[in-house]
């Protein structure tokens, strides 16, 4: 039992990590031909415009679900609206947020953009705290028009245009579909001034996103309703990522590693459960970490994965450095 | 004591505006004193104005305080309805000055609170309906009420009234515990405290530094004199119900209120107001029980049914409470008491969220108006205000989510109140679906109630107001004026009462003819020619007949017509019309000009004919109305259709123009539906002025319509074809069920042949080949004429070839403005196929459609020009900025 722990604690996060990666994006992104199908309720962006895809994003039968007229939404059909809430939960609850950094198709796409980055040998940036604090809000507002826009339209008040509102702007929309040869996303819609604005905001969020999450690391999930809608269950999840304030000694190096420039992974030596809206459960901060059990991975209240000196030592490859130093 | 005290920051006291509206002791005892006016005025009002029209009364009482202000506020401030009470305002001064007795155990007892609302005021509600909402009968309870708590303020001390007697004492300290307020006070203030003040000031004898202690404000009413006596005591948000998830010292009657309560207001509605106006409420237990008790016991005034209802309800919640708890009492090894009193605090949320719902939609509804109109009334003061919904309004469903989370919010209070018992972690988790036996019970009934009115519908008659699918013209028969023998329109036969808004009546000779409506009788007077004179019409205010000649007719509202597109309402006053279409729209006109409206319906300039052989005949979805221009979406009469029926589609047998089709007169021929299977469908057939056939849609996939004419050797043959397909269905798509068959009743076919790559979503584009085999008694046919017309004219014939396929590729001729152009349009065309053998000709026509092709409004070239340049702006904004951020080092050299 030992051995199987400290053979976990000390593996190479990074290779695991991409293998995992790997397999992930073309089950999703190519299940559909080997007739695979989860549903509709993933809590990935997994885009169900791409019609070979293995199970569907969330979002897209949520807005269609609540788009339904009110006097149809809030009766006894609602209970559709529910079930499929519920089984989102349950695939939610088991992974947490590493449906993100290990599952999500959209971010793997972007972590191989970055590993283009580092391949050419640019830079990459960072925002700065005050930019970091403004910009991370925006995901909020896209929550909102997945969830408010539907029933509005529900109501009346938005036309038939409105719906899937967000998915009209999200570039996943625009990529996914391209992975399986479909590249009839890449347009505008000149049919009403709606569909203008909605398909030339896809558009321009997909160049950003090319932009963006090639000199920024993972660029897109600042702006992720779906992280969004995350944080708010993550407190029921199964997976949890928690730290040992006492055992911290603050030096920084998961702050350093993290994609999302996560402060509080460093800074906050109090609370234990340090998953933040933005984090994607990726475990680098774990892996990162130089101090026994200070930062370690929880599967309803069990270590499966902690950080330990050994690992740390060993993941930096330290002996060869000492040796080199000799 | 303290002056002075360093607020924190979730404490109302501290507040600007809030801590004024709480605290300020001027500005209480002002909003005490007009509640306490206004409860005895509109005492006063009722004993003054025991009519109908007496508004003002039932505004004061049934209006804005026991309902709407109590129910809104109660679960989300607490108990400040109690903090304005007239009674306790009152009762504080007289206690004052009373004997100040001490209440004899016996009498210290909230059952008797509890015992009065159940029984003294629902039963008898349910058994003599109407009885106290009578502006007299609200008089005389509150004057009886007033009356008693009075005499019990002055003999006993402490507000025993408050705690004990007054039914609605322990309701609303028990809901009140679902509040996200909370008096208490600061702790470091009160250790060093030795004067007490906060409960010398308290008239209730309460000790309000002890309720952060003791977790629960006990029998605080929020009269806010503490407040006003010390610094020290603050008034804070907090998480909402935050006090049941830890341990207080339980009230057993509470936990009886939350039960009582619940059984006797919204499942006793939901049995004698929700089911009970269903058409198989007669078939419900307490129906039955009345009925058989009806033959041997004599009820005299009383309602059996909602006596029944009543009982019937009480019996099944307090069942499913105790079996489900005590079961849960036996998984836990936990004394049935214990189990039963603590998780019971986790009903509090089922009744009183329904009720806030029920109470905001009758006060959008009809509460606004009648409270408004009523102090208007009883202040001298002229109004004139709308409604600020209409029943049906689909924005008052929203209120329908309150049910759901009082349900959620039920199971988070028992899932926190169960860790606070001790008991293994198993058995909480096996006895937990036991312990919320009484809220899936609620839940059930809830959706049985849903599943009873959408399955078989709402009664029509009786409560036509609360009937949200009755028809405005309908009113029950008994408020019905008839002025002749039996109930049918003399013109067309339609049940009179249904229609009765909008009935019209005239003499003959001398004999009284009435009408459903202006339609039938200008068809009699006008067309018929039958001289009718002396026209009356039936006044909607008054539901009484008037004069029909100087009666004001609302013309085109939004209320739907009867036997007409444009509906007429006649008002015997004009301020009456005046105000129906300013809620309802329409133009408000003299009885001439009404007439000669209805009149229009008969300039029909043939919607119908009789076909000849040689025209062709098919199926179209929307009835030829008499504007053929006009697109008619679904008919007059047509609700919107529920979800839990079974979808029908209804088509019409038409012949002629596709733009102009005209109704087949002469159906003569059979008609042949077959489902999804290709199997025999059955069909309703409408025969009136035009042919209307309507069939079942179960299951997902292709039906298929005939009409087969085979009288003369000229066989005309009409088809069309529909598939059905919805989201919710897993169903996969199989070419061979979907495939395009023919059938063996029908001697010439043309059949639509399914592309390879067709899906359930797949849709005709503009662009798109579309081929068609014709076949003749099942086999191909050579040499066929298949002509293919669109709605814009576009003509194109092709003979079938041996494999008797022929193939089009549709147009593109919808070509409108940019700004009308519509991407989900629906451009019909008409195929049709004929040929002629052995001296016999066969005709077949259907209709079908197809959209643009997304090549009409897509875009790719933009949606790459946009993305390549935003691609290099972006990319170059970046590289600059980064050029500029980042200066190379450079050596600074200093001139010495």
């Amino acid at each position: 039992m030992n051995k199987i722990k400290n053979f976990i604690n000390h593996a190479d996060l990074r290779k695991f990590r991409f293998w995992l990666q790997l397999f992930f994006f073309v089950f999703f992104i190519y299940g559909g031909y080997l007739a695979i199908d989860l549903g509709r309720e993933l809590p990935i962006f997994a885009c169900g415009y791409n019609h070979e895809i293995a199970g569907t994003c969330y979002f897209m039968p949520l807005q269609h679900q609540l788009a339904r007229p009110w006097e149809t939404l809030f009766s006894v059909a609602s209970i559709g609206v529910l079930t499929s809430f519920f089984v989102f939960l349950l695939w939610f609850i088991v992974f947490n947020k590493a449906w993100c950094g290990y599952a999500c198709p959209m971010g793997t796409l972007q972590d191989w953009i970055t590993s283009l980055r580092k391949f050419f040998g640019i830079t990459y940036s960072t925002y700065t705290q005050p930019q970091y604090e403004s910009l991370k809000k925006i995901k909020y507002i896209f929550l909102i028009i997945v969830i408010v826009f539907p029933l509005l339209l529900g109501l009346g008040i938005l036309d038939g245009e409105w719906r899937g509102a967000f998915c009209d702007m999200c570039p996943g929309r625009i990529i996914t579909p391209m992975f399986v040869g479909d590249f009839s996303q890449w347009s505008i819609d000149f049919s009403t001034k709606t569909a203008i604005f909605l398909s030339s905001f896809g558009i321009v969020f997909t160049a950003l996103f090319f932009v963006g999450s090639f000199i920024k690391k993972r660029f897109f999930c600042f702006f992720c309703p779906m992280s969004a809608m995350h944080y708010i269950f993550s407190d029921v999840a199964l997976l949890r990522l928690k730290k040992d304030g006492d055992k911290c000694t603050k030096c920084g190096d998961c702050y350093n590693v993290c994609d999302m420039q996560i402060k509080d992974i460093a800074d906050d030596v109090k609370s234990t459960n340090i998953l933040r809206d933005d984090c994607i459960l990726c475990l680098k901060c774990v892996a990162a970490c130089p101090e026994d059990d200070a930062l370690h991975l929880d599967l309803v209240n069990y270590p499966i994965f902690k950080s330990t000196k050994g690992g740390f030592a060993k993941r930096m490859e330290i002996d060869r450095w000492e040796k080199k130093d000799d | 004591m303290v002056d002075f005290i360093k607020r924190d920051k979730n404490d109302l006291y501290g507040k600007p505006i809030l801590g004024f509206l709480f605290k300020n002791q001027k500005f209480l005892m002002i909003l005490k004193l007009v509640v306490l006016a206004l409860f005895f005025y509109a005492i006063y009002y009722g004993y003054a104005h025991t009519g109908k029209d007496n508004n003002f009364t039932w505004a004061v009482f049934w209006g804005i305080f026991w309902s709407l202000f109590m129910v809104v506020t109660l679960p989300t401030l607490g108990r400040v309805f109690c903090g304005i009470c007239p009674h306790g305002f009152m009762g504080k001064y007289i206690t004052k000055f009373g004997l100040k007795k001490k209440m004899p155990k016996w009498l210290q007892n909230p059952y008797i609170g509890l015992f009065l609302i159940v029984i003294g005021w629902w039963g008898i509600y349910y058994m003599f309906p109407g009885i106290y909402r009578t502006p007299l009968g609200t008089a005389i309870l509150f004057t009886v009420m007033t009356l008693l708590s009075f005499v019990v303020y002055f003999i006993y001390r402490d507000m025993a009234y408050c705690k004990y007697i007054c039914p609605i004492g322990t309701l609303t300290r028990a809901y009140a515990k679902l509040s996200f307020t909370w008096l208490g006070t600061y702790k470091s203030a009160c250790d060093e405290c030795k004067t007490f003040d906060c409960a010398v000031a308290c008239q209730h004898n309460l000790k309000p530094f002890t309720f952060d202690g003791r977790n629960s404000m006990t029998d605080c009413t929020l009269c806010m004199d503490c407040s006003a006596a010390c610094e020290a005591v603050s008034f804070k948000v907090k998480k909402p119900s935050f006090s049941l998830f830890s341990k207080f010292q339980i009230l057993k009657a509470e936990v009886w209120t939350f039960i009582l309560i619940l059984a006797s207001i919204p499942i006793t509605m939901a049995f004698h107001h929700g089911i009970g106006r269903s058409t198989v409420a007669g078939d419900m237990i307490w129906a039955k029980t009345a009925e058989y008790f009806k033959t041997f016991v004599d009820f005299g005034s009383i309602n059996p049914v909602g006596l029944f209802a009543f009982l019937y309800a009480m019996l099944f919640t307090v069942s499913a409470a105790l079996i489900g708890m005590y079961i849960a009492s036996l998984i836990l090894k936990t004394p049935f008491k214990k189990v039963f009193y603590s998780l019971g605090y986790s009903y509090a949320p089922l009744f009183i969220l329904g009720s806030i719902a029920h109470s905001l939609e009758t006060f959008f509804v009809r509460g606004y108006e009648r409270i408004v109109e009523g102090f208007a009334q009883a202040f001298g003061l002229s109004v004139d205000i709308a409604s600020l919904a209409s029943r049906g309004d689909s924005w008052l469903h929203m209120f329908g989510i309150l049910k759901w989370v009082a349900i959620i919010w039920a199971l988070i209070i028992l899932y926190k109140r169960m860790k606070l018992l001790d008991a293994d972690k198993m058995r909480k988790i096996i006895a937990y679906p036991f312990a919320a036996s009484l809220i899936i019970f609620f839940l059930s009934v809830n959706m049985y109630r849903s599943h009873i009115l959408d399955t078989y519908g709402r009664a029509s008659g009786g409560h036509g107001s609360h009937g949200g699918g009755a028809m405005f013209q309908s009113v029950s028969k008994d408020k019905a004026t008839l002025l002749q023998a039996d109930d049918s329109c003399v013109g067309c036969g339609m049940n009179l009462p249904k229609f009765y808004k909008t009935n019209h009546a005239a003499h003959l000779d001398k004999q009284t003819r009435q009408y459903c409506s202006i339609h039938c009788l200008s068809e009699e007077k006008s067309i018929k020619k039958i001289p009718l004179n002396d026209l009356k019409v039936v006044d909607v205010t008054s539901l009484k007949f008037i004069d029909a000649t100087s009666a004001f007719y609302v013309v085109g509202s939004k209320k739907k017509a009867t036997m007409s597109e444009v509906s007429k309402y006649a008002f015997a006053l004009k301020e009456e019309a005046v105000k129906f279409s300013q809620r309802y729209g329409g133009k408000v006109l003299s009885f001439e000009e009404a007439y000669k409206i209805a009149l229009n319906d008969f300039n029909k300039k043939g919607i119908s004919k009789i076909v000849k052989p040689e025209d062709s005949i098919y199926f179209v979805r929307n009835k030829p109305a008499l504007d053929s221009k006009k697109n008619h979406r679904g008919g007059h009469m047509m609700g919107s259709r529920d979800r839990t029926q079974i979808p029908t589609r209804k088509v019409w047998l038409v012949s002629d123009e596709i733009n102009d089709p005209k109704c087949v007169q002469n159906v003569e021929g059979h008609f042949f539906a077959t489902d999804v299977q290709n199997k025999p469908l059955d069909v309703k057939i409408q025969k009136r002025e035009c042919t209307g056939i309507s069939f079942e849609l179960r299951d997902v996939g292709y039906y298929k319509l005939y009409y087969v004419d085979e009288k003369s050797k000229n066989i005309n043959i009409a088809k069309y074809e529909y598939k059905r397909y919805d989201h919710s269905s897993d169903e996969e798509y199989n070419k061979e069920k979907m495939s395009a068959k023919t059938i063996k009743e029908v001697p010439f076919d043309i059949l639509r042949l399914r592309p390879d790559d067709e899906t359930f979503y797949s849709r005709l584009q503009s662009g798109d080949r579309v081929k068609f085999k014709v076949v003749k008694n099942r086999k191909p046919v050579e040499g066929a004429k298949v002509s293919l017309e669109t709605q814009f004219g576009w003509q194109k014939n092709i003979y079938s070839d041996k494999d008797g396929i022929a193939e089009f590729q549709l147009i593109r001729d919808y070509n409108p403005p940019w700004d009308k152009f519509d991407k989900r349009f629906r451009e019909n065309f008409l195929v049709t196929a004929t040929y002629n053998d052995d001296n016999k000709s066969y005709k077949i026509s259907f209709m079908e459609s197809f959209r643009p092709s997304r090549d009409d409004y897509q875009s790719y070239s933009y949606g790459l020009i946009i993305t390549l340049v935003l691609l290099v702006l972006f990319s170059g904004a970046i590289f600059l900025y980064r050029y500029r951020v980042q200066k190379p080092f450079k050596e600074v050299k200093f001139d010495e």
